[in-house]
């Protein structure tokens, strides 16, 4: 392995490979993807949470919100109103606000009773709750201990069709490019003899493959996360998001490696996508038919990637919980990293070099 | 150590059943052209593939400049320089990053592209994108490529097969300019004019087995025919073609009665070429 010649394959790489028709497929689909599904259930317009509100005195808290870039505000003449529209989802939170809550400031504690729609996403749930502690807090113009009580309205048990399609959105964003790029890189080199030139050179299998991941990783992190960000789903602990990304487009990486050292042409590389393309997108599917029981998805190594950042970013959960996730993904990386040295192995010893 | 940048024993390569390289034993001289001839399919690839450390010999040894092939890979390929028959050049690059990738991987301290390609006759044409070239152009940067690195040994396959006659001379002065640089080159070729006018030997391979190598003046003396070919007018104003074998017991006489006619109207003599000696020695024509 030298570092010098895996640099001068990366650069010739950044420099050339854009002219790839293969490599800009691996970057558009996956934002095409993220933006359809956007334009087509909401998100990327509609960035701003929505605070619905009923006040049966006249709260000055009501302006410092309207001015808040953060949450979007409507207003309802009754409770029930009110009800309807967090049930709905004409709203993310709904909150009722006492007729003498401005008198009451500074008496002390502030308690809020809000209703939760059940299919808002967490990071609204998150913004809203923020923003009405400021709120309050910039009202009575000290730090009270403010306490908000959620009344969940509507089918917690669903998901928004916007975030079932997020794990097809990160699925693509990480694995198409992570398994194309490395693939169809060695494929042309093979197809167009290049490795041959390349093969009479000092340089190692082990440059190439290592110059092409190196790549492939860096471009699929990058384009999971482009995928996140416009599919509004990038929220919550972001460094650890990022992390389970990196660790996906290692995976994603390793295999598309491995492939690209047994199949010899393009058409091949899309024939073994399409018949493997179950293993990978298939976790996809059990979050955008949740009738298809969960337990279906430990079978498929890419759910170990979906599941975390779906968690993490969507659902709001701890690190904690989804720790053991995260150590089969770290696990699956690892065993796929020897899987990966044992094939670039075997092609040096079998035939000193790949593509012989 | 010894004068061989060559030295090649017992090698042997099969693929399944097909034994591709039959335990060929030779040796090339520093600073020889070494041609190394034979039909498709009599091992010649494997051979050169073996050499440059492209293949594993599954029997006996190389040693180029010293190291052995199998085991000081890296050492023999940074010494080398291979020009292939087939075009494998990164086409949407210019002529001039071409050379600059591999005289990087190479780790050359003194790379010129610009003058390199004007010593192939692409100076003009240095940015333009291979794609757009012309393939005796791309033959061309195919050879300046291989000698990115000033390779004390040259490999060339087929380097001039179906190239127009300016690109075909213009790649066999090179061929020449590198050998007095120092460069030992060993040239595949199934061209035998080209093998005779260049090479200080040549190897005949047919059926992974090394059958003749020698210099082609030897060769044809010992394996060719030399012989006269005359035109004689005949009696009723017809031309006659006669043919008279020299080397032979009768020769003295034939000739002598030839010239006694006084009808002789040219003679020119007629040697064999390495075609006929490699058709005598296998029954095979090399362009098959």
């Amino acid at each position: 392995m030298n570092l010098k010649r895996v640099w001068t394959l990366i650069r010739a790489e950044i420099l050339h490979g854009p002219k790839d028709v293969v490599l800009a497929m691996a970057v558009v689909m996956p934002i095409l993807m993220a933006l359809l599904v956007n334009l087509a259930f909401g998100n990327i317009f509609t960035q701003r949470a929505e605070l619905g509100i009923y006040d049966r005195g006249e709260s000055a808290i009501v302006e410092i919100l309207a001015k808040s870039e953060s949450v979007s505000l409507r207003y309802y003449e009754n409770e029930t109103d009110l009800k309807q529209a967090s049930a709905s989802g004409a709203v993310d939170m709904g909150i009722v606000l006492p007729q003498d809550f401005d008198a009451s400031l500074p008496f002390g504690k502030i308690k809020f009773e809000a209703y939760v729609w059940g299919e808002s996403l967490a990071k609204n749930r998150e913004v809203i709750p923020i923003v009405l502690t400021d709120a309050v807090r910039t009202l009575a113009g000290s730090e009270l201990p403010v306490n908000i009580e959620a009344v969940a309205l509507g089918d917690e048990e669903s998901v928004p069709w916007s975030s079932r399609l997020v794990p097809l959105v990160i699925l693509m964003g990480i694995f198409y490019g992570g398994l194309m790029i490395p693939s169809s890189a060695i494929i042309h080199e093979k197809q167009r003899r290049t490795i041959e030139a390349l093969n009479v050179t000092p340089t190692t299998v082990g440059d190439i493959f290592l110059s092409k991941g190196i790549i492939s990783v860096t471009l699929a992190t990058f384009m999971g996360i482009v995928t996140l960000i416009l599919s509004g789903a990038l929220s919550g602990p972001i460094p650890l998001i990022i992390l389970v990304l990196f660790l996906g487009a290692i995976m994603a990486t390793e295999i598309g490696l491995i492939v690209g050292a047994f199949v010899n042409d393009i058409n091949s590389l899309f024939a073994v996508l399409k018949a493997g393309g179950i293993f990978l997108f298939g976790p996809a599917l059990i979050y955008m038919f949740p009738q298809i029981p969960s337990w279906v998805g430990y079978i498929f190594p890419t759910y170990y990637v979906v599941r975390p950042i779906v968690d993490l970013s969507i659902s709001g959960v701890s690190f904690s919980e989804v720790l053991v996730y995260l150590s089969v993904l770290v696990i699956l990386v690892i065993l796929g990293a020897v899987l990966l040295v044992a094939v670039v192995r075997r092609l040096s010893t079998r035939a000193l070099r790949l593509g012989s | 150590m010894n004068n061989n940048a060559i030295l090649v024993e017992d090698l042997v390569y099969w693929y399944g059943d097909l034994l591709a390289v039959d335990h060929i034993n030779f040796s090339v001289g520093n600073g020889e052209i070494m041609g190394f001839l034979g039909p498709n399919g009599a091992g010649k690839t494997t051979t050169v593939k073996m050499l440059t450390g492209q293949l594993r010999p599954k029997g006996g040894r190389a040693v180029l400049l010293g190291y052995d092939v199998a085991k000081h890979t890296a050492e023999v390929q940074s010494r080398i320089g291979v020009c292939f028959e087939h075009t494998n050049l990164y086409e949407v690059m210019s002529a001039l990053d071409n050379l600059s990738l591999f005289s990087d991987l190479f780790n050359v301290t003194d790379f010129d592209g610009y003058a390199l390609l004007k010593r192939v006759g692409l100076s003009g044409r240095e940015k333009d994108r291979v794609s757009g070239y012309s393939k005796g152009m791309k033959q061309r940067l195919m050879v300046a490529r291989s000698i990115v690195n000033h390779p004390q040994i040259l490999f060339m396959d087929e380097p001039t097969s179906g190239l127009d006659p300016v690109s075909s001379e213009a790649i066999r002065n090179l061929i020449l300019e590198e050998r007095e640089r120092g460069a030992t080159v060993f040239l595949t070729t199934h061209d035998m004019w080209e093998a005779d006018k260049l090479c200080d030997r040549v190897a005949f391979m047919n059926e992974g087995r090394i059958v003749a190598l020698d210099t082609p003046r030897s060769l044809k003396q010992k394996y060719g025919k030399r012989s006269i070919i005359a035109e004689v007018a005949s009696g009723d104003g017809q031309l006659n073609r006669e043919e008279i074998a020299l080397d032979e017991e009768g020769t003295s006489h034939a000739v002598q009665k030839l010239f006694g006619s006084g009808k002789v109207l040219s003679i020119h003599s007629e040697e064999a070429t390495l075609e006929d000696i490699f058709i005598q020695l296998t029954g095979r024509r090399l362009s098959v």
